[in-house]
This record gives structure tokens, C-alpha cells and sequence, in this order.
């Protein structure tokens, strides 16, 4: 009876119970020894003298009275009380942040997807409700967390929603509904969050100090070794407290996932796809291991049995989960392999029209010239004039081809632009002034331009784009893509000597925060991938030119079949 | 003490009524929760087709009898009334969907199209929405059955009429072909 939740409960507050029993004894354990340890340091001398004299009594069986014993754990008790109380409010949205985690975007085609197979799975439960959320990166992992009541939450990340299938993905789910149906979700949770989520605060601030260091010597660095020390310590707890975590929960949970979904060879070909590649390692949220699907990081623990490996390690080993499966599926693991290399090698199935312009240049039927500023700007179409932000009724202007100079209201098809009044939330391109117009891209809806072709992308969904592989690339994209390289072995070494100089007049204004003030800001996308972009450090918005995001795309796609785990 | 031990017994054989019979309703309650899963699904998949037709007709003029096919059977679903002759006209609409979605396989445009892809995702969940909701109703009903056929059970069902339920099956050949099975 899986489904039966009366006895799950059950077992699920004794698990929660001993470990809260478990803190506490901690806590007290550890007061009464630093106690001990100072009173013992402080009376040495009387002890030393009450040793000489007396050889028979041990002078330490009293050193710590039973009164004092019973106020160390008062004490203790009410430390561990408020620990586990810091830790159990808003238990789930603290780790959601920690994961950087996000609302799933119902205009987002693959997150439509996903929120439609949360409902499947939720079906298949029995009507379990359940809440799901994406992390905006490209490792691949999935994760749940509950809280005490009984809210359930399930996210993956954003490169696993675009590289398995739809049934893999159902699997993945199952799987994850599996271990909230069975009760082992919350317990997971709340222990590895006790010490993990200190763990991963702490090694946030090590990094960032780390990073600076070179500023604040001095008191900063007994900073960095107070922080230091009780990462250790917090490290040492969180491990400890792995052993409440049992490894076969894993086993169950697939096998549950079996249960729901009724296809063994989807989880393992997930479970196969993730092994191979990047789980995560080096992401927010790595310490909180066990809520995730495999853990991030790769840990030799893991892939290991025997009993020391079973007490500690949070993750079963990967073969042994995927033997499992197979034989359910009555599959062998070359039909895995097989299927993982076709995956590779998937065609992407939609040719793109990024560089397909929307509407035709010769459509356009008059210009005009404008005067700003001392000088005459132009010509712009009916449609740029649309989204200039800065054109007002009284700007004097004149039509190509026409003698008179006039103000923009007595033009009978410019006062048109003036009354749609909709230049305000229109968001008009930062090169050519045209409004922008909404373009599905890869699931998503991103702002093109249709002139000169480019997109303004905001920071989280490059991450997106960049995980999925629907859009086809054109072997011109591949042409340029392999240029640049070439270009960049040649030049490294010269750009990593000398920053180019930027003429700040080429530079282009945010879109969106219209602030002539304050331009964006012209860089690369990374180190590593040299495509020059202008990003708004404001509103994270990004403008790449025509064809730049499909290079991206392909240069990236290209490392990471080279170069496939982390 | 003879009377005491046949009280005894007595209360004993009414604790234990009792509690099959709480279990009964309880697991009763499982298979209605059920049957309404697959209810609410079905008719959300009623509500779909009409506009999946409409968003196809632009594309395929020439496929004509497909489409009123599955026009002709989701009325029939919907007039359908009583487990088993909505099993079948639901079976019937889920065949005749397939073949639509074949034919849609030759239409490249219209596999492109965003309003085609948003409705086929859609029906694609709505399916597994079915199968699913009817997986947990057959899992509860099969509980449920055992439950009232093993003994001493069935005593107690038979006192309180609680009669067996029907699965809902699949009879389309498309669902029932044998699994590839290698050794």
C-alpha cells in the first residue's frame, strides 16, 4: 500500500523526533565538554595540590556538580530549541534560496511543459498538490522539499528541462513525487538543512572575503578564520547528521517512481544522462545534497558499499540504481549508451527564422528627418518613429522628399504616433529606434527588432536559451561561430594584455530603463566566450546584434559535447 | 464466566465489523476520489478538441475526414453516459486523436505552428492526465475489490452491501501490444 500517507506520518515524526533528540544531545555534549575543559584550565593549580595530597580519589568525578550538569543542559535544551526553530520558519523559501530557484514563467513553453507534468504526477499520487519551481542553470539535477505542513515542492534545473525527454522528465518527477509521498521528503529536508544551510551561508561569505581580501587585511583576516572554523565545525555536524539520511531511500523512491509512471527505462535513461553529465558541483545550494535527485557533487562515497560508505553517504551508487531499473525493463545498459549518443547527435528539429526579417524594408512608404539638438536625425520609418522615446508633437521635422519644415503634430500620418500613445510601454530598439515585437524563441518570448535583427534578452533566459537545442543553427551561424574562434586563438593573448578602448559615443541607451544617462555597458559575454554584448547593470537586460545569440548557442553547445560532465 | 467469555467474544467481533467497515468506506472513498480525477480530465480534453480542430483546419484543407472524425467522436464521449459506454466513445476519441496527430506528422508547418504546439502539449498532458487518473482508479478499485472478496471481509460486505466496482479498462489493440522483451 504506497499510497496509504496515515502510516507514513507515523514513521516520518519518529525519524524528525530522533533527530531532534540528536541536536540536543549534541548541544549538550559540547557545552559540557568546553565547561568541563575551562574549569578544568582554571582550578589546575588547586588540583594540582589536592593531587599531591590525595593519590587514591580522582578529583576530577566531582569537578562538575550534578546541579551544574542539570543547568548545562537547561542550557543546551534551550539552544537547540531556538536552532531548530531559526531553521524551521520558512524552511522551504530559504532554500529555494539557497538553490536560487525561481517561479516557473507560465509564458514560457518548457516551463508549461513542466508544470503539466508536475499535474500528471500529482494525478498519478492521487491528488498530492504539489509546487514546482526551476533553478536558472545548466547543470543537471533535480531536487524536493517539504515542510511540516505538508507543503511539497519539486524543482529542476533549467538544463535538464531542455535536454531529456518528456517522458524522462515525467520519470524524473515521479521520482521526486515519490520521495514526498513516502515521507522521507521532509525529514530529508529538515536534516540537511540544519547544518547544511549554515554551511552554505558561511561558504558564501568565505568566497566573498576570499575575493577581497587583498582590501581589509588585519581584522578582517580574523574574520576569515572565525568564519573558517565554524565552517569546519558546521561541515563536521552536516556529515554527521548524514547518517540519519538513509542512502536506500534512493531505491525506494525510484521504485515508487516506477510505481507512478509506469516506465523504468525513462528514469534510467535520466538517471544515465544525468550521471554523465554536469550535475552541479560549484552551485549555490551543493552542501544541501541530499534533497537533490544525485548528488552534486561527484563523491567517491557514493559509488562506493560497505558499511562505511552506507552510514555516510547520502546517494547510492549510480550503476547500482540503474541495474535495478534495467531489470524491471528487461533492457540492457548498451541500450542506455546507445540512446545517450543518439541524444548528442539529435538533429534540432525547427529551422530558425531569427534572421528572417517580420516585415519588408520596401513596405515602408514615407521617412522622415527630425531635428534634435543642432542636427538633423534620420531618415526613420513610421514605425521607428514609434518607438523613439524622445520625438515630441512640437520637434520640428521634415519628409524626405518634401520642401517644408514642420512640427510633428501638423503631419497628418505623424499624429497618428502621438495618439496610439503607446511609445510609453513600448520597449523600441536601442540601435535602429523601431518598436520591438515579441518573438517566440526556443520556448520562449523574447524582443527582436525587425531591422536590424537584434534581441533583448534579460539574464536569466540566456541561461535558458543557451540549454536548449530546438533551433536549428544555419551553417552560416557555424561559419561565424568557427571564425571567431580562430580569430580568438590568434588574439587571446594580445586581449588579455590590454582592455579596448570603448568610444562612449557608440554606446548604446537601455531600452527599457531609457536612462541617457546611463548606458549600457559593452563587454563579453565570458572569458571564455568572447561575443560582445551591451548589458544594463540596472534591469539585467542584454542586447545582443543580429546573429550573436545564435553564435553563443553554438560555441557553447560545441564545449560541452567535447567536453561533456564537469 | 461463561457469560463473560461470550461477551468478550461478542465485543470482539464488533470492534472488528467495525473496523472493516471504516476500512471499507475508506477505500470506497479512494475509488470515488478516482473516478472523479478521470471525470474532471476527460472533459478537459472535451474542452480542447474543438479548438485543436479549428487551429488545424487552416493547415490541412485536405484532411477533412480526420477532423470530423474526431469532431463525430468527442460528441459521442461527451453523450456518453455510465462507466462502460464512456469507456468505449473515450477509446474511441483517443484512436481517432492518434490518427490526427499522424497525419499532423506530414504537415511541417503546422507542427511549427505556436498555437499547435501550445494545443499538442496540452492534449499530450491531458492524455497522460487520463491514463494516470485512471491507473490510481484502477490500483484503488483492485484494493478496494480485494478487500471486499477476502475473508472475513466479505461477511461484512455482504452484511453492509458493498459490491464490487468496475476497472476502467483500455479494449483499443494500440495500448494492449505486448512490450519488447529481450533476454
Amino acid at each position: 500500500m504506497p499510497y496509504s500517507f496515515t502510516q507514513i506520518e507515523k514513521d516520518k515524526s519518529k525519524v524528525i523526533g530522533f533527530v531532534f533528540a540528536f541536536l540536543i544531545s549534541l548541544y549538550f555534549l559540547t557545552a559540557w565538554v568546553i565547561y568541563f575543559a575551562v574549569k578544568f584550565y582554571v582550578l589546575l593549580d588547586s588540583l594540582q595540590e589536592e593531587w599531591a595530597y590525595s593519590s587514591t580519589v580522582n578529583p576530577l568525578a566531582d569537578l562538575i556538580s550534578i546541579e551544574e550538569t542539570l543547568l548545562i543542559f537547561l542550557i543546551a535544551t534551550f539552544c537547540g530549541f531556538i536552532h531548530w526553530f531559526v531553521i524551521i520558519t520558512n524552511l522551504v523559501p530559504k532554500i529555494l534560496r539557497s538553490v536560487g530557484a525561481q517561479e516557473l514563467d507560465p509564458k514560457d513553453s518548457y516551463h508549461q511543459m513542466f508544470q503539466n507534468i508536475i499535474e500528471e504526477v500529482s494525478i498519478a499520487t492521487g491528488g498530492k498538490k504539489i509546487r514546482g519551481v526551476v533553478a536558472p542553470t545548466m547543470a543537471m539535477n533535480a531536487f524536493a522539499v517539504a515542510d511540516f505542513e505538508g507543503r511539497a515542492t519539486i524543482g529542476i534545473t533549467e538544463g535538464l528541462l531542455s535536454r531529456l525527454s518528456r517522458a524522462q522528465i515525467e520519470a524524473v518527477v515521479g521520482h521526486e513525487a515519490a520521495h514526498i509521498v513516502s515521507g522521507d521528503c521532509l525529514s530529508t529536508t529538515v536534516i540537511s538543512s540544519l547544518f547544511g544551510l549554515y554551511t552554505d551561508m558561511l561558504s558564501g561569505m568565505q568566497r566573498m572575503m576570499f575575493s577581497g581580501g587583498s582590501r581589509g587585511r588585519g581584522r578582517g583576516q580574523g574574520v576569515v578564520l572565525i568564519v573558517f572554523v565554524i565552517l569546519q565545525l558546521a561541515n563536521l555536524m552536516a556529515s554527521i547528521m548524514r547518517m540519519f539520511i538513509f542512502r536506500q531511500r534512493e531505491f525506494r523512491a525510484d521504485a515508487i517512481a516506477v510505481r507512478l509512471t509506469r516506465d523504468p527505462l525513462a528514469l534510467a535513461g535520466a538517471l544515465y544522462t544525468i550521471s554523465r553529465r554536469w550535475r552541479g558541483s560549484g552551485v549555490g545550494g551543493e552542501y544541501l545534497e541530499a534533497i537533490f535527485m544525485m548528488n552534486p557533487k561527484f563523491s567517491r562515497l557514493d559509488e562506493n558499499t560497505g558499511f562505511f560508505s552506507d552510514l555516510f553517504s547520502t546517494h547510492p551508487p549510480v550503476k547500482k540504481r540503474l541495474d535495478v531499473l534495467l531489470n524491471m525493463a528487461h533492457a540492457e545498459t548498451s541500450a542506455l549508451e546507445e540512446e545517450f549518443s543518439k541524444q548528442k547527435l539529435k538533429p534540432r528539429q525547427i529551422p530558425s527564422e531569427m534572421s528572417v526579417a517580420q516585415t519588408p524594408l520596401a513596405g515602408r512608404a514615407s521617412e522622415w528627418i527630425i531635428y534634435k539638438d543642432g542636427q538633423w536625425l534620420g531618415p526613420y520609418g513610421l514605425e521607428q518613429l514609434t518607438g523613439l522615446g524622445w520625438l515630441q508633437p512640437d520637434s520640428w521635422i521634415k519628409q524626405v522628399g518634401g520642401e517644408r519644415v514642420t512640427h510633428a503634430f501638423e503631419d497628418q500620418q505623424l499624429s497618428k504616433v502621438f495618439k496610439q500613445g503607446s511609445s510609453v510601454d513600448q520597449v523600441s530598439c536601442p540601435k535602429c529606434q523601431t518598436a520591438l515585437s515579441q518573438f517566440p524563441y526556443e520556448g520562449l518570448s523574447i524582443l527582436k527588432c525587425p531591422y536590424c535583427l537584434g534581441i533583448l534578452v534579460k539574464s536569466d533566459d540566456i541561461f535558458k536559451i543557451l540549454s536548449r537545442e530546438e533551433i536549428g543553427l544555419s551553417e552560416n551561424i557555424q561559419k561565424i561561430a568557427n571564425g571567431l574562434e580562430k580569430e580568438l586563438a590568434t588574439r587571446r593573448s594580445r586581449w588579455n594584455d590590454k582592455v579596448q578602448k570603448i568610444n562612449t559615443v557608440q554606446l548604446l541607451t537601455c531600452p527599457v530603463c531609457r536612462n541617457a544617462a546611463v548606458k549600457m555597458v559593452r563587454m563579453f559575454y565570458s572569458d571564455a566566450y568572447r561575443i560582445e554584448i551591451d548589458k544594463c547593470v540596472f534591469c539585467d537586460n542584454n542586447w545582443f546584434d543580429k546573429d550573436e545569440i545564435e553564435v553563443l548557442q553554438y560555441l557553447v553547445e560545441k564545449m560541452t559535447q567535447t567536453n561533456p560532465g564537469g | 464466566m461463561i457469560w463473560w467469555i461470550i461477551l468478550g467474544v461478542l465485543v470482539f467481533v464488533a470492534v472488528g465489523i467495525v473496523g472493516i467497515y471504516n476500512n471499507f468506506v475508506q477505500l470506497r472513498q479512494n475509488v470515488r476520489n478516482g473516478w472523479s480525477q478521470i471525470d474532471v480530465q476527460l472533459k478537459r480534453r472535451h474542452d480542447l478538441i474543438p479548438n485543436l480542430v479549428e487551429t488545424a483546419k487552416g493547415y490541412m484543407a485536405h484532411e477533412r475526414a480526420t477532423l470530423e472524425n474526431v469532431i463525430k467522436a468527442r460528441q459521442q464521449a461527451v453523450d456518453a453516459s455510465g462507466i462502460k459506454n464512456k469507456q468505449e466513445a473515450e477509446n474511441f476519441l483517443s484512436s481517432t486523436l492518434r490518427s490526427l496527430f499522424a497525419v499532423v506528422e506530414n504537415y511541417p508547418n503546422l507542427k511549427a505552428d505556436q498555437q499547435m504546439m501550445r494545443l499538442h502539449e496540452e492534449l499530450t498532458s491531458t492524455e497522460n492526465k487520463i491514463a494516470f487518473a485512471r491507473q490510481y482508479y484502477n490500483d484503488e478499485t483492485a484494493r478496494y475489490n480485494t478487500a471486499t472478496q477476502t475473508f472475513p471481509n466479505n461477511v461484512v460486505a455482504g452484511l453492509f452491501h458493498f459490491s464490487q466496482m468496475d476497472f476502467f479498462e483500455i479494449k483499443d489493440p494500440a495500448h494492449k501490444e505486448a512490450p519488447n522483451v529481450k533476454f
